[in-house]
């Protein structure tokens, strides 16, 4: 330390003292002497050392008077027009060599490298010094680089020691989620949580730990850790149009990290995918991934490894989210503007999760720049959106809100067409963001959310829905191993269809579900190889599952509204991620549910023995308010394993159990926004589900290209399936006309990703099957005659390819290409007549395929110019959607057109849609 | 009906909207182009009368015709172990028996050769004895008319329940032409339209009921039939012919899909796809589609009327013909233009202040003419 300063001193006086008194001088007369000679005066009389290559100046003789001149100045003379340029150092060391001068003082931060394992620290940033240096370096490295940090006081007892703290952006302060950060040797490494938090356990000692995460600069930080300590580190943003900047993120996380079966993307790579109206759509991304698939276009209902639409958790800062789309599935419903991350877990499910079986996927918003106000924004063909965000009080809170809204009320508006003008059709999404750090051990995050939509289309029927959440969050710290967070949620999903041009028959249709829910989580990190979570949660479910009003006086229709439904579903969990050696990790999670379907409600009890129907029921039990009515738990085994083989490449297993004790009944194969979420109750047990998966993980040319393969094998149990002719509207008797299937699902999915270069994308392909078969209860009750079936989402073949290429730091292109096998759907073959009546004669169920769907698209990415002082930063994007026009079937359906029976296919982009966008920020 | 659009529809609209053309195209999927051609078998064996079977064939679904009948076909009915029993072509399609009593000890099924050679059949099916219909019985309510039908079996053995029915009332036109156009000129009217007709619809609903929850094989106030205090069925004078069978369990699931097995598809209140065959198999082709259920059981029938005086006071008077009055006047100068076609017809005179023809009254031949909505033949039952 002490040198360390001296060191400095030392250098700095060279500087300073330059041309003082204190300096020797030179005095002579020279007359053709020879250089060495020379040299010999000017070392006996200033008691400098003078370094020369002998060769160099063997031919060169110096003629020259002094008189009481410094040494530097005499040098500048005597070697004038000559080929040799000399360096004086701050030891009065001077260096002479022929043609370029040496650099002799020391770059800074020299030292520190250049001396291994020597304790020298302690520098703080406000130091003079340090501003100096920083000044004179690379503006893209960051000064903390190089700084020793000395951390933790005394000892600790067993020399471990923890170190915690928080990766933030340097210039927005809000939190990096999912960053890595570790030490090479020893290894030992953590990565950040949803809060930018990591804590590592490990022994004292010196460390040099790397930061890497998306999005952000790689960075490094030097530590002397002596005790137990917090080290808050600041990131800079990855910019990625600047040429000098390499994505490096995560790159070895494919094959290091733990987890399987995740998919993570952040608003950059969103960014870059071109969408049909020009707007990054989180949930069309998250459709390009391996795995994931969608009945149709303008559906955002997932699939995820055969699973149903309703197996997958969408959490929104830890909300549940009913209804994620808008226009019938045409847009998401997230502003890209507020999202920081989206996080897909397919396989190997946390077990803090629960409650679906397929996957759960997480979306988190942005914090807000703490530090200075900004805005941002885009202009689109349909919608136009605006974000402001900004502290409240600098580097501890900070408010994001945002804002999206469509305009095509107007546009309809000024349609010639007087159905059109008739029409309406409109939505808008608000999000809203308060992050506020009480103190270095509390921080709280609140996060509002409402989205709506609203149809009329030449027609008397109006069509809405609403999602509307809330979310508070208390993350408390208890020591820098061991901190909980307390989530208070919120959630209601609801959508009315009105009719009001027929007065005779003027009626609104409702349905509804809320749900509250309240959990407390903890992490603990006992010591570097075990990662602890556990935790309970319990949410509160009611729901509203339809009813039927008449509109008006002069209305006919009966009211008819169906009874409530109640229930409770809670868990508690916990589980530990062990690092057995370096090659080997196992995480084991145990999840324990249990669900309660509450009172008040009148239930149904059918003969054990037959098929349910309204003549089988043999009892109508009435529960009162709060009385348990049926009562469902079971364990959830969560367990995974990686093993890595060669320093770039592992093998990952895992096993999932999943639970899910609500379910969604839709009578169109896609989400629609007439869809029933229904509680499991007396008659209607939860799903079950079970995933076994496996995947190979190997990176290449240096961490540069990830490729993987994962394969998995899934079972379902109980999950909802409709009987032939069934009616799933206003049914008061739905367990009637619903079977509890089975259903299984594998398949091999490919990913090869390349993340740097001028070329970067990912292809993927996977085969997979989803098979359902209905096998149980009564022949009337079998489907295909009991055998297994494709399952409405069955589309074995799917190639996606995502490329970008960039041209410059202000040009890039983008290329979307997507393939997939045409999904089943149930056929109307022929017509006859029986019983006074002409019938349908229908396929086995998913007999048939829809065409096969195929899409290419395109967008240009035009960036401003990247002055850093400049109003606004802005870009355009301009794309064209469905690029080869091929009309891919939405759906394909039949109408009964005076007594003729008619198909239609129907294709919602019929030829190619170009779009333009712009985008700002300020 | 539910007052709302199919989902489906609406959806093209937004195709316009973003100046999308074509984003709706007829489509036939392949290997639906050819409609499948199979054999459709409609009837019963009736154990204690004369079985009549109806043979046709699927059609493609844009077609808007009566179903290709399937002619020249023969058909036995076959004892189990027994002798069988040749039904006869009665009428293009359809077979009938000649009256039979099947012993309810034995099993019995439909064999059918078609006139191309192939082989069909039933399966076997126990021979089942209707009981007596007890009562058919009707109440009213705040928004009408319901008919309820009642039954029992002593032996329990019967269960399972199935009615159809056949409905017939009176039509009384409220307008009655005094004249009529002929031979290019409005006359005097020489025979009057018939003041009185008779509408008749057989049911195309399935009702089906079972006792097997109850303790005893009883049909008490079964509903059959329902109608609205504004019906014009309900306006005159109603009747209706109600038929119960005995089902076994198989055909009463059989029928129970049917049911929900109807034209109505791809609205957002249809019901599901489903798929249903029956219970006969080919003897040729192991893989071929028959379409159809034939049991074996009775017939029990039970006919009452309602006559608008037996129904509240209170309820509106409906005639049917409310959207025909008033009648239009046609001018003297538009008779032949108007009455030519023969879709509108005169009904009266009518005068200036002068005394002047100025022309006729008209009103539609729907609305003159009750045979446009039945028969004025008086049915043979009605009283």
């Amino acid at each position: 330390m002490k040198s360390f300063y001296t060191l400095l001193l030392v250098l700095l006086s060279s500087v300073i003292g330059y041309g003082q008194q204190s300096e020797k001088t030179v005095t002579g007369n020279f007359e053709r002497v020879p250089f060495e000679q020379f040299v010999r005066q000017l070392e006996a009389q200033t008691a400098s050392r003078i370094y020369f290559d002998p060769a160099a100046a063997d031919s060169l003789f110096i003629t020259l008077q002094v008189q009481q001149q410094p040494l530097r100045a005499v040098l500048q003379q005597a070697l004038q027009n000559t080929a040799l340029r000399f360096a004086i150092d701050g030891e009065n060391r001077v260096f002479i060599t022929k043609g370029t001068a040496i650099e002799a003082d020391l770059l800074p931060g020299f030292f520190q490298q250049a001396t291994p394992g020597a304790t020298i620290a302690g520098t703080r940033p406000d130091d003079e010094q340090e501003q100096n240096r920083e000044a004179r370096r690379s503006r893209y490295v960051s000064a903390a680089e190089y700084k020793v940090y000395e951390l933790g006081q005394g000892e600790a007892a067993g020399g471990k020691v923890t170190l915690a703290g928080h990766i933030r952006d340097s210039k927005s302060g809000e939190p990096v989620i999912g960053a890595t950060i570790y030490s090479e040797s020893p290894s030992i490494g953590t990565s950040t949580d949803q809060f930018g938090y990591y804590s590592l356990t490990l022994p004292a000692g010196r460390y040099d730990f790397k930061i890497r995460g998306l999005g952000i600069k790689n960075t490094r930080r030097q530590v002397i850790l002596r005790g137990n300590a917090k080290l808050e580190i600041e990131v800079e943003e990855d910019i990625t149009p600047l040429k000098e900047v390499v994505i490096e993120a995560e790159k070895d996380k494919n094959v290091s990290g733990m987890q399987m079966g995740l998919d993570k993307l952040d608003i950059k790579t969103m960014r870059q995918v071109p969408t049909a109206f020009g707007e990054t759509d989180i949930l069309r991304v998250v459709l390009t991934l391996p795995g994931v698939k969608s009945v149709g276009e303008g559906s955002t209902g997932l699939n995820v490894r055969g699973g149903a639409t309703d197996q997958n958790l969408i959490l929104f800062n830890d909300a549940t989210i009913y209804n994620p789309s808008h226009l019938f599935g045409f847009f998401s419903a997230f502003n890209p503007d507020i999202l920081q991350t989206v996080e897909l877990y397919k396989s190997a499910i946390p077990a803090k999760y629960g409650g679906r079986l397929s996957s759960v996927l997480e979306i988190s918003t942005r914090e807000g720049n703490k530090k200075k106000f900004s805005g941002s924004g885009g202009i689109g063909p349909l919608t136009s959106r605006l974000t402001l965000e900004g502290p409240i009080i600098k580097d501890r809170s900070a408010f994001i809100i945002s804002g999206r809204s469509s305009y095509s009320d107007w546009i309809l508006r000024r349609l010639s067409n007087k159905s059109f003008r008739e029409s309406s059709a409109s939505f808008y999404d608000v999000t809203a963001h308060i992050s506020h750090k009480i103190n270095d051990k509390n921080s709280i995050y609140a996060t509002g959310y409402l989205s709506t939509d609203r149809f009329r289309l030449a027609s008397d029927t109006t069509y809405r829905y609403l999602n509307q959440t809330a979310s508070l969050k208390w993350r408390h710290n208890f020591t820098n191993q061991f901190y909980g967070v307390l989530t208070g949620a919120f959630s209601h999903y609801g959508y009315d269809i009105t009719s009001e041009k027929n007065e005779v028959n003027a009626s609104r249709l409702e349905y509804a579900i809320n749900q509250s829910s309240i959990r407390a989580d903890f992490s603990y990190y006992p010591n570097s190889r075990h990662t602890i979570d556990f935790g309970g949660s319990s949410q509160l479910y009611h729901v509203k599952p339809g009813s039927l009003q008449p509109l008006g006086d002069a209305s006919l229709i009966a009211p008819h509204v169906l009874a409530r439904e109640q229930g409770v579903e809670s868990a508690l969990y916990v589980s530990d991620r062990i690092d057995l050696n370096q090659r080997l990790s196992v995480s084991l999670g145990l999840r324990y549910s249990l669900f309660n379907a509450l009172g008040p409600r009148d239930v149904y009890r059918y003969a054990s023995n037959d098929s349910r129907t309204e003549n089988t029921i043999v009892d109508t039990l009435r529960y009162s308010a709060g009385k348990v009515m049926a009562t469902y738990h079971g364990p959830e085994y969560r367990v995974s394993a990686r093993y890595s083989l060669t320093d770039n490449s592992s093998v990952k297993v895992s096993y999932n159990r999943t639970r899910q004790y609500i379910h969604q009944l839709s009578n169109t194969a896609s989400v629609s926004p007439t869809d029933i979420w229904k509680l499991s109750d007396y008659n209607i047990r939860p799903q079950v589900g079970d995933q076994y998966s496996i995947g190979y993980y190997r990176n290449l040319k240096s961490n540069t290209i990830e490729a993987s393969v994962e394969t998995y094998y899934k079972t379902l149990h109980d999950f909802v399936d409709y009987k032939s002719g069934a009616t799933l509207i206003l049914n008061d008797h739905i367990e009637t006309d619903i079977v509890n299937a089975r259903g299984k699902a594998y398949g091999v999915e490919v990913l090869v990703k390349k993340l740097t270069g001028k070329i970067n994308g990912w292809v993927s392909y996977t085969y997979s099957r989803s098979l359902v078969q209905v096998n149980a209860g009564t022949p009337a009750d079998q489907i295909n005659g009991g055998r297994y079936y494709p399952s409405n989402f069955d589309k074995p073949h799917d190639v996606t390819l995502i490329g970008n290429y960039r041209f410059s730091r202000r040009f890039s292109s983008s290329l979307n290409f997507t393939y997939s096998t045409g999904r089943p759907i149930t056929l109307p073959l022929a017509r006859y007549y029986v019983g006074n009546s002409s019938r349908v004669y229908y396929s086995d169920r998913n007999a048939y395929r829809v065409p096969d769907y195929l899409r290419a698209d395109i967008a240009l990415n035009i960036e401003g110019n990247h002055k850093v002082k400049k109003l606004a930063h802005s870009s355009w994007t301009v794309g064209v959607y469905n690029l080869t026009g091929r009309k891919n079937p939405y759906s394909v359906y039949f109408r009964s057109e005076n007594g003729q029976i008619r198909g239609y296919k129907l294709s919602i982009f019929g030829q190619p849609i170009p779009t333009v966008t712009y985008n700002f920020k300020f | 009906m539910h007052p709302f659009i199919s989902l489906r529809r609406v959806w093209w609209p937004w195709c316009v909207l973003l100046l999308l053309s074509g984003c709706i195209d007829p489509y036939l999927p392949e290997g639906v182009g050819a409609a499948p051609n199979y054999l459709v078998v409609d009837g019963y064996l009736n154990s204690r009368g004369r079985s009549l079977i109806q043979l046709s064939r699927t059609y493609r679904l844009d077609q808007n015709t009566a179903p290709p009948r399937e002619t020249g076909a023969t058909l036995f009915i076959e004892q189990q172990d027994g002798p069988r029993f040749p039904l006869s072509e009665t009428a293009p399609g359809t077979y009938t028996s000649i009256p039979l009593n099947f012993s309810t000890e034995s099993n019995y099924r439909l064999y059918i050769l078609t006139a191309e050679g192939k082989e069909y059949a039933s399966a076997f099916m126990p021979a089942k004895v209707t009981p007596p219909i007890d009562s058919v019985t009707w109440r009213v309510n705040d928004n009408g008319l319901t008919i309820y039908v009642n039954s029992h079996d002593d032996t329990n053995s019967t269960q399972y329940y199935r009615w159809d029915f056949d409905e017939t009332w009176e039509i009384v036109p409220t307008i009655i032409p005094q004249y009529e156009f002929r031979g290019g000129d409005v006359r005097l009217i020489s025979v009057p339209y018939p003041d009185v007709c008779w509408g008749n619809s057989p049911s195309t609903a399935v009702r089906l009921a079972k006792t097997t929850n109850l303790s005893q094989d009883r049909i008490a106030d079964f509903p059959l039939q329902s109608y609205p205090r504004t019906s014009e069925r309900i306006g005159h004078k109603y009747s209706i012919l109600v038929r119960q069978f005995a089902q076994t369990r198989e055909e009463y699931q059989y029928w129970e899909l049917l049911q929900k097995n109807t034209e109505n598809i791809g609205t957002l209140f249809d019901p599901l796809p489903s798929q249903l065959t029956g219970n006969i198999r080919s003897l040729t082709d192991e893989g071929e589609v028959v379409l159809g259920y034939v049991g074996a059981y009775s017939r029990q029938e039970k006919r009452i009327f309602i006559s608008r005086a037996e129904l509240p006071g209170t309820w509106p008077y409906i005639t049917g013909y409310e959207s025909c009055s008033p009648p239009d006047t046609v001018l003297m100068k538009d008779v032949l233009a108007v009455f030519r076609g023969g879709f509108t017809v005169p009904v009266e005179q009518v005068f200036y202040s002068s005394g002047a023809i100025q022309g006729y009254t008209s009103t539609t031949l729907d609305c003159a003419d009750c045979r446009k909505r039945g028969t004025a033949v008086r049915p043979n039952f009605w009283q």
